[in-house]
């Protein structure tokens, strides 16, 4: 099994690798206080562009979050045996990154203690009410899922002794039937919430795009086409998330693990693919016509100051780099040419989700609105400031450093079957 | 039904409301020690109709041929409501069209439509903006979370985000001691952390001018102050419905010159027209 480490980075740069997130955490849980202290004042936001850094990455989490637990449906629902080492570490990732969305939605609200409000007096022809019930909802179904997904694993290893065993017996709720028949029941629970799960992840990331899709004041988001392409792209990321993880942190044989990330990465590629189909679709409809409010959406994404986000991040380094890693004769075998291209996909599907929230609001509501008050929220565009960037990076960090100590604490390495591993030898 | 004829303008308001609107004057100037002794009675006599009149459709004619460009609705909006830096009810929109020497200014005030349709209740997730029975889109500022995404879903940027911006950011400066009027002054003065901070704020035609059968006591703000008697308020509901500020029909304004609204194509359906220069 050490093999599977060989990608990991040695001692003391690791030591360095956390040192740094540690630090990136800290500042961010600084501006973070800050911002809930102080209010919204700190942020670079304008009355053209109320959304900004912020809502990337909430859409850039939730997208992550939606596609890990669509792949993970894969394992549960349609019965893909071979991924079945992943399903938890997809679940996790899932449950992770709906939480750091979250926090950063929370964080963007002018009150988040009246968060409740979007359930207790919900405006029903909202698209954000809609998403607020089903993003409960979808927590929920993760939760139970990750739990059932990882039973028989916790209780051998509650009962295994050593310095775990009370954690994860309290982490077993007090379960302990391994019989055939109750792992029989998990598998049917696990099916049956995955089946819930689909419509309601649906419902999550389609209803974020839903929220941008129905703004006919901003034509670049008024598309029947624009859910679509926030799911697409949110099974890519996802996908890619997962070629990543798998390879840094997958503790299984080293073929089957080649296998999994193989066929990992090759899903995400397809999907990637889909994902270009999609958007060239729309950007050619969009140019065809020419619709002035609708072309000059498009225009800041490709032809705009920060034209690069969509050329560089988005397409080169994000979508055709790892098509050609993935679908080259030598690095489409190489465990690290594989991960690297699903960091790769990660990287790019920021800057996809910072062009799908900026450029549309750039153009104000009146060309010459930002002329007719002088003061810094009616200015003319956006770049995020240092807290901005602060509590970006720093959530990110978190999520990182949490899931370096989360990956300690839950058995994530391919359930009963193929836990060779780590400590209590499987008996499986 | 009382009609606005049967208080002709201007009313002489009561004391109480003059006194507010020195107060709101003296912000736009300098505030010293006169804003200050005018504290005491700030705040409408009678407590606003909450819901509107059912009978009513409130709405603007804005005839650009009368404007000539002075922005003092701008201003008066901000005196009136003691809107903070950054945060605009009302604002004056300048074009121009045309390549030198020919040129041609276009110009026109912008208040909130209150759409009929609007974009911004109907995507609100917490229902805090609201249409009232007269048509009026109101916010209320203890329900919005401050999501912002009716500023994203409003097609006329009527919108702002109080970001808690002070026109002097020194605590006890008498700018922050004047309160506002909006809502019947229920918001009257801002503090940290709490509404109107970190809500979305818009015009709302000044319904805390309403007497509390939900007619106008005196004209919103921008309307009494417009000098060239450019924009008419009134109901558009009733066929003989009159400016509340200068008298005319405003049936009649609409049909006599043509009309247009803003952004017609998007099918918000405002309930403020302009007429053409
Ligand atoms: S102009 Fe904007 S804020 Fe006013 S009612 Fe219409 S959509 Fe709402
Ligand atoms: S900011 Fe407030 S008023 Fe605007 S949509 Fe959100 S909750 Fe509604």
């Amino acid at each position: 099994m050490s093999e599977s480490n060989t990608h990991a980075p040695a001692g003391g740069l690791r030591l360095l690798g956390y040192l740094v997130l540690a630090a990136l955490s800290l500042v961010g849980l600084k501006a973070i206080i800050g911002t809930l202290a102080d209010g919204h004042g700190a942020l670079a936001t304008t009355q053209h562009v109320p959304w900004g850094l912020w809502v990337a990455l909430y859409i850039f989490f939730l997208g992550l979050s939606a596609g890990s637990f669509l792949l993970s449906t894969l394992i549960y629902v349609f019965g893909m045996k071979s991924l079945k080492p992943v399903g938890p570490l997809a679940l996790l990732q899932a449950l992770g990154c709906l939480l750091l969305g979250g926090l950063l939605i929370i964080l963007d609200l002018g009150h988040p203690a009246r968060l409740a409000n979007v359930i207790l007096h919900m405006n029903p022809t909202s698209a954000m009410a809609w998403m607020g019930i089903f993003y409960n909802l979808y927590i929920l179904v993760v939760l139970v899922e990750l739990y059932l997904a990882m039973r028989p694993r916790l209780i051998e290893l509650a009962s295994a002794g050593g310095a775990m065993s009370r954690w994860y017996c309290l982490l077993t709720l007090g379960s302990s039937n391994t019989s055939a028949a109750a792992l029989a029941r998990d598998q049917g629970w696990l099916k049956a919430l995955g089946i819930l799960g689909i419509p309601v992840a649906i419902a999550v990331h389609g209803g974020v795009g839903a929220i941008f899709a129905v703004t006919k004041a901003r034509a670049l988001w008024y598309s029947g086409l624009f859910p679509i392409i926030f799911l697409i792209s949110a099974l890519a990321s996802g996908g890619a998330l997962l070629t990543f993880l798998s390879v840094v942190t997958l503790k299984v044989p080293e073929e089957q693990k080649r296998k999994i990330v193989r066929l990992l990465a090759r899903l995400t590629t397809g999907i990637l693919c889909f994902d270009l189909l999609l958007l060239a679709s729309e950007i050619l409809v969009v140019f065809y016509g020419g619709l002035p409010h609708h072309a000059d959406g498009w225009r800041q994404v490709l032809f705009g100051p920060y034209s690069w986000v969509f050329w560089g991040l988005q397409l080169a380094l994000g979508t055709l780099l790892p098509i050609l890693i993935v679908g080259g004769r030598r690095t489409g075998q190489s465990m690290k040419w594989l991960g690297f291209a699903g960091l790769l996909g990660v990287l790019g599907i920021i800057g996809a989700r910072l062009n799908i929230v900026i450029p549309a609001q750039i153009t104000p509501m009146f060309p010459t609105l930002p002329e007719a008050y002088h003061h810094m929220r009616y200015a003319y565009g956006y770049f995020p400031n240092s807290t901005e960037w602060q509590v970006g990076l720093g959530v990110c960090a978190l999520g990182w450093l949490a899931f370096v100590l989360v990956r300690k604490c839950l058995p994530l390495d391919g359930q009963e079957h193929s836990a060779t591993a780590s400590s209590g030898g499987g008996e499986a | 039904m009382a009609t606005p004829q049967d208080t002709p303008f201007p009313p002489s308001p009561p004391a109480e409301s003059r006194r507010e609107f020195l107060a709101g004057r003296a912000a736009t100037a300098v505030a010293g020690a006169l804003a200050v002794a005018s504290l005491g009675g700030c705040g409408p006599a009678s407590p606003p109709a909450q819901e509107g009149s059912a009978a009513r459709r409130w709405g603007m004619v804005i005839d650009l041929r009368r404007c000539v460009a002075c922005k003092a609705c701008v201003a008066s909006c901000k005196s009136e409501n003691k809107t903070p830096p950054g945060v605009a009810y009302n604002v004056f929109i300048e074009e121009e069209q045309g390549t030198f020497p020919y040129v041609r200014r276009v110009a026109f005030t912008r208040p909130c439509m209150q759409c009929a349709k609007s974009s911004c209740a109907q995507v609100c997730p917490t229902g805090a903006t609201y249409h009232r029975a007269d048509g009026i889109v109101a916010v209320d500022y203890e329900k919005c979370i401050g999501c912002r995404y009716c500023i994203a879903a409003c097609p006329y940027g009527a919108r702002s985000f109080d970001y808690g911006h002070d026109y002097i950011e020194k605590a006890g400066n008498p700018y922050n001691e004047i309160p506002s009027s909006e809502y019947g002054a229920s918001y009257g003065l801002r503090h940290k952390g709490g509404s109107p901070e970190g809500n979305v704020r818009k015009c709302t035609f000044c319904l805390h001018l309403q007497d509390e059968k939900g007619e106008y006591r005196e004209p919103p703000a921008c309307v009494r102050t417009c000098m060239g008697k450019a924009i008419h308020f009134g109901d558009l509901k009733d066929p003989e419905g009159v400016c509340v500020a200068h008298g005319e029909k405003m049936q009649a304004l609409l049909a006599h010159r043509g009309n247009y609204r803003l952004k017609e194509e998007l099918g918000n359906e405002p309930a403020v027209y302009y007429l053409p220069v």
